[in-house]
């Protein structure tokens, strides 16, 4: 009994042995109330493998499976992929007349302007979160502070003459405008997390690279950046997703060519939502759900920095 | 760290050099302000871009002689900040106190009337003030929501448990979605007719359930939905709180048999307090910018419309921009006031303790 | 009464096993070191003890009742963190009353058992300053005074003075040791510190990947030890250990053979069962004597490296064949680096383990 390692403890089925250590118990309790917490995202990549009819369908449908008979018939749906090969040809109709969907251009512009200006962000940003961290300047606190409320101010603040400025320059609505407005609002966030990376590295090795002689580019290009190649990997995916979260500057300063896809999104719901196609819409929410779910798993430890802009510190 | 600065001598107030940063401002103030008074506004921006961009450089030059590789660094960060951020924004408070409406040209100076109108007279006000009420309400409701749910989900995920790891990506994903991807959804479920809710609700009662056709009802609905996305905020600013704790406090709580809620209070309660007063700063800043659900859920029917919501009906739909830069203000304000509040109790905290 | 016994208690953590069939008896009133070096599991054998590991085989008997399925709440023990495990949101007087809450005394009541262990560690003067701000010494008496602030079955110490400086820790066993003698209660110790261990307890349990080598007095742990793991890890400078060839015994003398030197050691009685083979020779420091000249019964090794220590000095000697031979010799004793010395070992601390490291004793 005691030198055997049973399957049942291998997968975990031991009773609890520390003081802050739960058993199988608690997990069902925690799945049990993660599950219900997760039933809006379910339900949304269930629409997305229904049949098209069966969307607005009354009752709805839950289900791709019976669950052994568990759950009625009525309520069960036969899953289908046909939804993700139509994101980018299907013809939607939002108050009757057809009309091409163009999520196939909102699509990729999107990913390409948000690719960009995360990117911009990210070199800009990394270059300012080193100076601060290995120069810091008189007042550098008070810098990284006023840095920081740029991303806590209502945006609707600077909304108003970012429109107005957009108009005078001949930006609105172009795709050029917005991938600048995007990267400085990608700019806090950058700067904050990869202080927070740089200031975590040990400065000795830099300092004796210094002594033998390495150029002051030469210690950031080819020892502190290979450090914190991770964290620029996080910064980056971050970056992205807030960039596909943000709204009212894409409302405020696209036309009907350059939406991005949250603005196409919210514009493609008819009112009354009955002429949305509901199935399209959950598709498309599922391809962006993936690379939510790899970041989620992989960037787990980081996630606490990017949420927080790195203010917080693990 | 920076022993490179190397200390050269400051040029003259008015010799011709690359570096001379403050000849650079003093130029480039005069000419940006001469050609904003005598060229058009779209001409004038793209010389006043110029002259920000001299200057930048100048800047770049001296930082770059002295070996101020700070500056150098940070110069670009702190150009495009100042563009895209800095600069509308004083923008935007020099406006608040103009009359100017974006779809006509003149352009007059009225003092403080703006704010005076928007907190005051007759017609605007009211309108604004129940914004700000509601704005308000929301603040609490959604705030006090995500902090309550957040809080329980850390205490749940705080042990170490089989599967923790793939539970809580679950868990998670509702804050990494798009705002207005899921907000759209939630109008899906929301919805009388096909909406799952309205379903569920409908088989038990026996009635048509609407949710969103009275106030309490739409309120209820997007305070659901705005916890619902970011309790896992607050989450995680707790569950950081809780995992700092050391295993071995709980273990001299357990030889000294300390009861479970004094434990919580004397050993947890002191490690997640400034988290918590954290993720309440973070929460309640974006609450105040509480915009996106209202016009996705309900375009601001029902009597939801919050203060984010009614400076851009203001500002974009009705172009009455000035007005909605002095209403921008006011929350403007309100903010700093809460954070510096939260700054404040924060100190005096880490003072006393 | 207040006694500790585990029987066979094993710990596995997964395929890894912490501890293995460990025994150890622990009477009232009586202090028990374990000793060992770091991971020799000697820690998880506390912890079992205070429920805070499980066991994963035997028995942990604390006061006569088996304890094994009880939370450390249920077993009535006090412990001494290694890290002290001092509460710091609450005043070092909170800290040391935490454990009276659970007997629901009067706030005066309390105040009175706080301030009784107070005076008698010298912590009156700090009771209402958090733990972040007291000395480290302090610190460490506040773990003490909160063990010993309630009436438990037994005392448990984890590394209690490891993170004091030398002095401190000078003065923290006397203390330590006059406050248990006090108490009479069963009171165990983890060390990895041999001085801490001679000097604090009454019995030693030597540990060694997860096994207890030997228990017994300090004076036997040093004087006997049981095998070659003990008697290289008791004492300082270390035995030495010298590999031989065991030829025969006779007239109370070894003859043993390493690598081209014969020599004949006196040994005791039971070498005389040994058959001849490999052995291992075990020759503390202290115990040469230097010939002026060379005999049959001497060890030839020429000075290499001279430490003084003060009122001693240490030699690092080298045999003929290139063995290593640690000589302590005292300080009036001069010796230069290239001298031959004809070292001569006492028969009285001269240790013969057989070919398995086991001591061969009467």
């Amino acid at each position: 009994m005691a030198n055997s390692t049973s399957i049942l403890e291998w997968l975990g089925f031991r009773k609890a042995s520390g003081v802050t250590e739960a058993g199988w118990g608690h997990t069902l309790l925690v799945g049990i109330v993660s599950f219900i917490y997760f039933l809006p995202v379910l339900f949304i990549i269930f629409t997305a493998i229904k049949p098209q009819d069966l969307a607005l369908s009354v009752p709805p449908t839950i289900s791709p499976t019976s669950l052994f008979g568990l759950i009625p018939d009525q309520y069960v749906f036969t899953p289908t992929l046909e939804n993700f090969g139509s994101v980018f040809s299907r013809v939607m109709t939002p108050g009757g007349s057809p009309e091409a969907t163009g999520f196939d251009r909102f699509f990729f512009f999107f990913i390409f302007i948000s690719s960009v200006s995360v990117l911009l962000a990210l070199v800009i940003g990394t270059f300012a979160a080193y100076g601060f961290s290995r120069y810091p300047l008189k007042g550098n606190d008070t810098y990284l502070f006023i840095i920081l409320t740029t991303r806590m101010l209502p945006a609707i603040v600077i909304v108003i003459p970012v429109i107005l400025m957009f108009r005078v320059t001949g930006l609105s609505g172009s795709y050029l405008g917005i991938t600048l407005l995007y990267t400085a609002f990608n700019l806090a966030f950058t700067i904050w997390m990869m202080k927070s990376f740089f200031d975590e590295l040990s400065t000795d090795v830099e300092d004796a690279a210094r002594i033998d002689g390495s150029s002051e580019a030469k210690v950031f290009l080819k020892i502190c950046l290979p450090q914190v190649v991770a964290g620029l990997a996080a910064t980056f995916v971050f970056g992205l997703i807030l960039t596909w979260n943000e709204f009212l500057f894409a409302l405020l300063l696209s036309n009907a060519d350059t939406r991005t896809v949250p603005v196409a999104m919210n514009q493609a719901v008819s009112s009354g939502g009955r002429g949305t196609d509901w199935t399209l819409l959950a598709s498309i929410e599922t391809l962006f759900l993936i690379p939510v779910f790899l970041v989620t798993f992989f960037l787990q430890n980081h996630l606490l920095r990017g949420v927080t802009f790195g203010t917080v510190k693990r | 760290m920076n022993t490179a600065v190397r200390d050269l001598p400051a040029p003259a107030m008015f010799e011709f050099d690359a570096s001379n940063w403050k000849l650079a401002i003093l130029a480039g103030l005069a000419i940006s302000i001469l050609a904003a008074l005598a060229l058009p506004a779209s001409l004038s921006f793209w010389v006043i871009g110029a002259m920000a961009a001299m200057i930048a450089a100048v800047f770049a030059i001296n930082a770059y002689r002295r070996k101020y590789y700070g500056g150098l660094l940070v110069a670009p960060a702190i150009a495009v900040l100042f563009v895209m951020n800095i600069f509308p924004l004083l923008w935007s408070l020099g406006l608040s106190f103009f009359a100017y409406q974006s779809n006509q040209q003149t352009i007059r100076f009225i003092g403080l009337n703006n704010y005076i109108k928007v907190l005051t007279n007759d017609i605007a006000a009211p309108a604004n003030w129940d914004a700000l009420i509601n704005t308000g309400m929301f603040v609490v409701s959604t705030v006090a929501a995500q902090m309550i749910a957040g809080f329980l989900l850390a205490m749940l995920f705080a042990k170490q448990f089989p599967l923790r790891k793939y539970l809580l990506i679950l868990v998670l994903t509702p804050m990494m979605l798009s705002v207005v991807a899921s907000g759209v959804f939630f109008t899906y479920y929301y919805d009388p007719t096909f909406g799952i809710l309205s379903y569920a609700i409908g088989e038990v009662t026996g009635e048509q359930f609407i949710l969103m056709d009275n106030k309490l009802g739409a309120v209820t609905g997007i305070v659901f939905a705005d916890a619902w996305m970011w309790s896992p905020f607050v989450m995680l600013l707790v569950l950081a709180g809780l995992v700092s704790v050391p295993k071995y406090l709980y273990e001299a709580a357990a030889i000294d048999r300390v009861s479970k809620w004094r434990q919580f209070w004397t050993i947890t309660f002191p490690y997640i307090r400034g988290l918590l007063m954290l993720a309440l700063l973070f929460r309640t800043i974006e609450a105040f910018k509480l915009y996106d659900l209202v016009y996705i859920l309900i375009r601001g029917g029902q009597d939801t419309k919050t203060i984010a919501y009614l400076i851009a009906e203001i500002a974009n739909e009705q172009n009455k921009t000035s007005e909605g830069a002095a209403l921008s203000y006011v929350i403007l304000f309100m903010v700093i006031v809460l954070t510096n509040l939260y700054l404040y109790l924060a100190n005096r905290r880490n003072q006393g303790a | 009464m207040s006694t500790i016994e585990i029987r066979k208690v094993t710990k596995m953590f997964g395929d890894f096993t912490a501890v293995k069939d460990a025994d150890l008896k622990v009477a009232a009133g009586e202090v028990v070191c374990l000793l060992g070096p770091s991971g020799c599991g000697k820690t998880t054998t506390l912890r079992m003890i205070a429920g805070l590991e499980r066991v994963t085989a035997g028995d942990v008997i604390i006061a006569g009742k088996n304890m094994n399925e009880l939370s450390p709440q249920k077993r009535d023990i006090a412990m001494v963190f290694q890290f002290y495990a001092l509460y710091p949101a609450l005043s070092v007087g909170q800290n040391i009353a935490m454990p009276l809450h659970y007997e629901k005394l009067s706030k005066e009541e309390m105040d009175k058992r706080v301030m009784k262990v107070a005076k008698i560690l010298h912590l009156d003067t700090v009771l209402d300053r958090l733990p972040g701000q007291v000395s480290e010494g302090e610190k460490q008496r506040v773990a003490v005074a909160r063990a010993i602030v309630r009436d438990p079955n037994c005392f448990l110490f984890d590394e209690p003075l490891s993170r004091l400086d030398v002095e401190l820790r000078h003065s923290m066993r006397g203390q330590i040791k006059e406050v248990l003698s006090g108490l009479s209660k069963a009171t165990v110790i983890v060390t990895h510190d041999q001085l801490e261990a001679l000097t604090m307890a009454d019995r030693i349990a030597i540990m060694r990947d997860g096994l207890i080598e030997q228990v017994g007095s300090p004076h036997e742990v040093f004087a006997k030890p049981a095998n070659v793991f003990v008697a290289s890890f008791i004492g300082t400078p270390q035995m030495n250990l010298i590999e031989a060839n065991f030829k025969g015994y006779g007239d109370g003398k070894a003859k043993v053979v390493f690598d081209k030197q014969e020599v004949t050691i006196g040994a005791n009685a039971g070498v005389a069962s040994l058959k001849p083979g490999k052995v291992t020779v075990g020759i503390r420091p202290r115990a040469f004597s230097v010939a002026s000249r060379d005999t049959k019964d001497t060890i030839d090794a020429q000075a290499e490296l001279i430490e003084p220590m003060g009122a001693e000095t240490l030699i690092h000697a080298r045999t003929i064949t290139g063995g290593d031979i640690r000589v302590v010799v005292t300080r009036d004793k001069r010796v230069k680096v290239g001298e031959l010395l004809h070292l001569v070992p006492d028969p009285a601390q001269t240790h013969i383990f057989d070919e398995s490291g086991k001591a061969v004793r009467a």
